[in-house]
């Protein structure tokens, strides 16, 4: 299953605005951003938004393969090209054809191997190990990579040319600690991921001062680190074993210091958890992804004020049901609706007993 | 000329930017300006405006000129592209590759660069009537 892009801030919205713009170009991009921030899941819906969302995506992790082997990865290779190559195999620029190849951590590839891509890159034609024939692929390539390019041309070990080719579009993702705002959505995401998964688990969500603790974390593994620790705190169900984690297991990671302007700070802290309780409430009902123009197009109070009843009536109505043992006759004089009423609007919201 | 010549500056210099837009502006142009490829598109996709000509830097956030330049070529293909780059041989090359119909490189003199506009211009309308 694919993950969702999480957040509020204002970054995050630019960036949900910009795939939305450019997804249908198939123009080389550049996913630039810390260790798990979420450059894969930018280059995933991408990918889903695009054209190319019925073909393959196929991910290559560059600084996990060591040299030879990555090579042969990306382009396959013939029935003897070396020793051990027993049969002919494909390579990622064959699998991910009409698709999207990943390249993820482009900025560990080998110089060697760079000349190579660059020259597929060029004339979208590449050949497989052993083999002298060329073949023409036609791949959407999306790259990511926590390094700073600009300092590693400076340092020669990424090429200037394959760079400005694979610049074309650049979503960079700013680190949480610079978007704090999106914090509390992503705390409340992956809670009900966790809890859907492994319905027994206990853990408690952060009541409103521990999550201004967890806001004001630095978090130095981004949303990968908050994503572990909720995971934990579904199995633990204690926040301070969490935070004494955090502050062993991190040493990096610091809690701003709020003591001196504690009330000032937390206090704006909490009305912006309130402004990201206000958005990610709008957010079930619209798409805030889109541009501003669209938005307010889709804005329609009567559309929401439909969507938002439907959500709590079904709630509400599963609810007294669950409790009656499914039944709807006494569950009608509760609700204070006639019974057909009850069974149109079980059927609209598609409310049916648990199959045994 | 009854209507003026509608141009799209694009460029991440706030201050070149400014002083493109005085600049065509006195010559009689109508400009609108953008500081990244993304904010371009945006005015290029918003149906009531329309444009004659982009002239566009080339390393730029978000979206590159290089990237602009593409999506141009393919949307709106009527537009005369001038490309101007700073940035040495890549960007430039890449842009040509792209398509753009003039690619210049900084520094540059300004006029030269409105002879260049006016030039690819008059040729587009001169073409139609030979």
């Amino acid at each position: 299953m694919s993950t969702p892009l999480i957040g509020v801030s204002k970054s995050m919205l630019k960036i949900k605005e910009l795939i939305n713009h450019v997804a249908n170009t198939c123009l080389n991009v550049l996913i630039t951003g810390e260790t798990g921030v979420g450059k894969e899941v930018v280059a995933e819906c991408l990918y889903l938004e695009s054209t190319r969302a019925s073909q393959n995506f196929v991910k290559i992790n560059c600084a996990a393969l060591p040299e030879t082997l990555l090579e042969s990865e990306l382009y396959g290779y013939e029935k003897g090209a070396f020793t051990g190559a027993h049969k002919k195999r494909p390579g990622k620029f064959q699998t991910a054809d009409k698709g999207v190849l990943f390249l993820d951590e482009i900025g560990d590839m080998p110089l060697s191997l760079q000349s190579k891509m660059l020259h597929v890159l060029q004339s979208g034609e590449f050949s497989p190990l052993g083999s002298d024939q060329d073949f023409k692929t036609d791949v959407w390539v999306i790259a990511a990579t926590n390094h700073n390019l600009e300092e590693s041309i400076r340092q020669k070990t990424f090429r200037e040319d394959l760079y400005y080719r694979l610049n074309i579009i650049k979503i960079d993702i700013p680190p949480l600690r610079q978007r704090k705002e999106d914090i509390p959505s992503l705390i409340e995401y992956y809670f009900r991921l966790y809890k859907t998964e492994y319905p027994n688990n206990m853990g408690s969500k952060p009541d409103a001062e521990t999550l201004v603790r967890l806001c004001n974390y630095s978090w130095p593994g981004n949303v990968r680190q908050l994503q572990n620790c909720i995971k934990k705190q579904m199995v633990v169900n204690s926040w301070e074993k969490i935070f004494e984690e955090l502050t062993n297991d991190h040493p990096d990671g610091t809690f701003e210091n709020v003591s001196d302007s504690a009330p000032r700070f937390s206090a704006s802290l909490l009305h912006n958890v309130a402004n990201n309780d206000r958005m990610s409430i709008i957010s079930e009902f619209v798409d805030l992804s889109t541009s501003s123009e669209k938005l307010f197009e889709d804005i329609s109070l009567k559309k929401i004020k439909k969507l938002a009843s439907d959500k709590v009536e079904k709630e509400v109505i599963t609810f007294v049901l669950e409790k009656l043992g499914w039944n709807r006759s006494k569950a009608a004089k509760i609700l204070k609706i006639s019974y057909k009423t009850l069974l149109y609007k079980m059927s609209e919201f598609k409310v049916s007993p648990p199959v045994k | 000329m009854a209507d003026p010549t509608r141009l799209l500056i694009v460029d991440d210099n706030e201050d070149i930017l400014s002083t493109f837009y005085e600049f065509f502006n006195s010559m009689g142009y109508e400009v609108k300006t953008a500081v990244d490829g993304f904010v371009a598109l945006k005015l290029l996709r918003d149906k009531s405006l329309f444009f004659d000509c982009l002239i566009t830097d080339l390393v730029m956030p978000n979206i590159s000129g290089v990237g602009l330049i593409s999506i141009v070529k393919k949307e709106f293909s009527h537009l005369k592209i001038v490309a101007i780059t700073g940035y040495g041989d890549h960007p430039g090359a890449l842009a040509s590759e792209a398509q753009a119909d003039v690619v210049l490189f900084k520094p540059i003199d300004l006029f030269k660069i409105e002879d260049t506009v006016a030039s690819l211009l008059s040729n587009d309308n001169k073409n139609p009537k030979e």
